[in-house]
């Protein structure tokens, strides 16, 4: 959809003075001597705290004079991705000094060391004589003075969104040395109407909650939808005419399926890492037991076979491990074993249950629903069992869901009474939770992979 | 009548007769002795009553004979109340102030480093400032005239011996005028002039600690490290940020400025090591200048600052 190439260095126009001191530093460059040879004292900068990167985004400019709004939105949209992230600080465009700068220039970095800015983005956007838009970036260090990345991209206009999510995601990337995530979807459902008679919809929007698509039309009660890794499919369980069944709905046609025919319910579907199986659990007799389906071969192999409630599977990202819940202790815990079943090992041991297991993207961490004490709390703990750490607690947290780059989980809050469920997110430190933009009450989310 | 004694009963009373027996004697209870520890004389000392403790006599022998010197250049008298930001430029002659007295250069010039009398001494504001120099030209500029100075023949040596201390000049002519008391009040900060000599020589504060210690960097490390880190905006790490670490090699000068760009040690081998890297170099240039204790610039001239998250 997107053409995408790399601006070139920007050649740096030296004025005299940063010439002599240029040469002058290169002088200093060598008179340092060899380390060992003259011992320096180190001195020790320890226990730095986190602090979000102060950036300044002013608009973008535009190519032509038609383009001005689209600068300015595209502006926004990084804007509030990155402070949304809670990694950066970005400047109010009130306090620039310079209100918009030529991209094909180097900036007056004096104007925004001025501000504290440490990081400055320069674009600019322009309607080509095709009909397609450009959009140029580049990004700069302030203090240094380096450019530190620079792209531009073609797409036609009604897809600038998606082109200032990308841009996000290079800034993301170059200044946190992460992966980003903010070209990717969330697929949640959507729930309108009174509490007795809710309508929930199967509904498909943007990271940041632009873009809102309806892909059920709320006849049927839909449930735990989950994104395909690598794919544009959803899976998911509806409520029918008859026991609830696992489906599979293509984002991009439409199309729908029932994953298998098996007697009996069938739930809490989720996707291999490489998208060609689904793996699920199967309800039999009071028990449940997980299964997998490979979706070409449409074949299935029971991995479990325990008198208890085996459910909520999740693969560790390179497919050679999956956790669940199971009550074979008693309580619901989380379990993890190979991926082609056999001895499971505990590695929940906290007080409470937990339960909806979902490994990490980066195969770091997995994150839960911890029950106990009144409370519903989101956390993540190590795959051995450690490092258990809760990211927000109270009535009621549930369905975690990680980003693609592992460092943000979404989850749905309940806060009960007359009110519905809404949408959330935190960073795996606990430290930023932020509310995700909805339509009406949300719940179930599930996060997409990167799009592009 | 024979009574029958089951032998393992018996084996188990004179085990435990014995186990007994042998607990008695090696958990018999043994003289709790202590060593009387000598005695340490405590008194608590409020804070005034220290600092009288710790005050020096202006009649105390003298223990420190090399006057003060805080810059290297021509010795000058220096001046007799060494408090106060170093100013480059000389005081400005208010209209208020009584001419100069062209004699103060020969004023015994009395150099201890004793704190304030407990008396504070009220000194009328319009007392002539000592000025080390005749006076100048108007409308000379400060650094040229800093600069000619290294050619003007060299003022006459401290005197080193205080004979006593100088009786403050009374002037006679002084008119008490209600209405002008503002206009005589001096509103710059305190300031004063560095003073010079042909060696660093500080004695100004704190008895008599001259920083000679070979490694003072705990000292202007501290300082440097809480300046820096204002301005360092720590890229969050997740797990991996455990084993991070950076390195650079850093030149200072005298201002406090960087001489050249901090140069970093070892090449990033992570994504995350490479913007940590990257934001430790940015906060070192934003957090310039550096305010650090001028007596160990040999130190700071050139050092290694190294931003860490391993605990040691």
């Amino acid at each position: 959809m997107t053409d995408q190439e790399k601006l070139p260095e920007m050649p740096f126009g030296l004025n005299r003075r940063q010439m002599i001191s240029g040469i002058a530093a290169l002088g200093t460059l060598s008179a340092v001597p060899v380390r060992s040879a003259f011992a320096q004292k180190r001195v020790p900068i320890p226990d730095g705290e986190f602090a979000p990167l102060p950036i300044a985004i002013p608009n973008f400019a535009a190519g032509t004079p038609a383009d001005g709004e689209v600068g300015a939105g595209v502006t926004q949209v990084i804007t509030n991705n990155l402070k949304r992230s809670g990694l950066f600080a970005p400047i109010d465009q009130a306090a620039y000094i310079e209100k918009t700068i030529n991209i094909d220039a180097a900036p007056q970095f004096q104007n925004w060391k001025t501000i504290s800015a440490q990081a400055l983005v320069t674009g600019r956007m322009t309607r080509q004589g095709d009909g397609r838009l450009k959009a140029e970036f580049r990004l700069w260090d302030v203090n240094t003075g380096q450019q530190l990345t620079g792209q531009q991209y073609f797409t036609s206009p009604e897809y600038w969104r998606r082109i200032a999510h990308i841009i996000s995601d290079q800034i993301y990337e170059r200044l946190t040395g992460e992966k980003g995530y903010f070209d990717t979807r969330i697929v949640f459902v959507d729930e309108t109407g009174p509490k007795e008679r809710r309508v929930k919809r199967l509904a498909l929007m943007d990271q940041d909650g632009a873009n809102v698509r309806y892909l059920t039309k709320g006849a049927d009660l839909v449930l735990t939808p989950r994104f395909s890794p690598s794919t544009q499919e959803i899976t998911y369980m509806e409520f029918g005419q008859g026991d609830p069944r696992v489906y599979l709905f293509n984002i991009e046609t439409g199309q729908r399926e029932i994953v298998g025919n098996f007697p009996g319910m069938s739930f809490s579907p989720r996707f291999s890492p490489d998208g060609q199986r689904i793996i699920m659990s199967l309800q039999q007799g009071g028990n449940s037991n997980l299964f997998v389906m490979d979706l070409r071969s449409k074949s299935t192999t029971r991995l479990t076979d325990t008198p208890a409630i085996d459910t909520s599977p999740s693969y560790a990202p390179d497919g050679t491990r999956i956790c669940f819940e199971s009550d074979r202790g008693g309580k619901p815990q989380i379990y993890v074993m190979a991926a082609t079943g056999g001895p499971a090992q505990r590695i929940s041991f906290g007080d409470g249950s937990y339960s909806t297991p979902v490994w990490s993207p980066r195969g770091d961490y997995i994150a839960f629903t911890k029950q106990g004490g009144g409370q519903f709390a989101i956390g993540i703990m190590k795959p051995d069992g450690s490092g258990e750490r809760i990211l927000t607690a109270g009535y009621h947290n549930e369905g975690p869901t990680f980003a693609p780059n592992g460092r943000v989980v979404m989850f749905f809050r309940d806060p009960g009474g007359n009110g519905g469920p809404s949408l959330f997110t935190v960073d795996v430190s606990g430290r930023n939770e932020q509310r995700v933009p909805t339509p009406g009450f949300a719940s179930d989310p599930a996060w997409s992979p990167l799009l592009s | 009548m024979k009574v029958k004694i089951d032998k393992t009963l018996a084996a188990s009373i004179a085990l435990h007769v014995l186990v007994l027996g042998w607990g008695l004697v090696s958990f018999s209870t043994k003289a709790f002795e202590m060593t009387p520890e000598e005695s340490v004389a405590v008194d608590v000392v409020s804070a005034d009553q220290l600092a009288k403790v710790m005050a020096g006599m202006k009649t105390g022998k003298k223990e420190e004979p090399k006057p003060l010197v805080e810059k290297v250049a021509e010795a000058k008298p220096p001046v007799e109340d060494a408090v106060g930001k170093i100013t480059e430029k000389p005081p400005v002659e208010t209209e208020a102030a009584p001419p100069p007295e062209p004699k103060v250069e020969e004023k015994p010039v009395e150099k201890k480093p004793d704190p304030p009398k407990p008396v504070a001494e009220v000194k009328p504001k319009e007392e002539p400032k000592p000025i080390e120099k005749k006076p100048d030209p108007p409308k000379v500029d400060p650094i040229a005239e800093a600069l000619k100075k290294e050619e003007k023949k060299p003022p006459p040596k401290p005197v080193v011996q205080a004979v006593k201390p100088p009786e403050p000049t009374k002037p006679k002519e002084r008119t008490y005028d209600q209405s002008k008391i503002a206009a005589l009040l001096d509103k710059r900060d305190p300031s004063r002039q560095s003073i010079t000599g042909d060696t660093l020589n500080s004695n100004a504060a704190l008895g008599l600690a001259k920083g000679k210690a070979a490694d003072n960097s705990a000292t202007w490390g501290a300082m440097f490290k809480s300046q820096v880190e204002r301005c360092w905006k720590k890229p969050y790490g997740g797990i991996e940020a455990q084993q991070t670490e950076a390195e650079f090699a850093i030149r200072l000068k005298r201002d406090g400025t960087l001489e050249g760009m901090p140069v970093p040690q070892g090449s990033p081998a992570t994504p995350y090591l490479r913007v940590y890297q990257e934001s430790a170099l940015r906060a070192i240039i934003e957090c310039q200048p550096y305010n650090l204790p001028a007596a160990y610039f040999d130190e700071w001239k050139y050092f290694a600052p190294v931003f860490t998250e391993r605990k040691t």
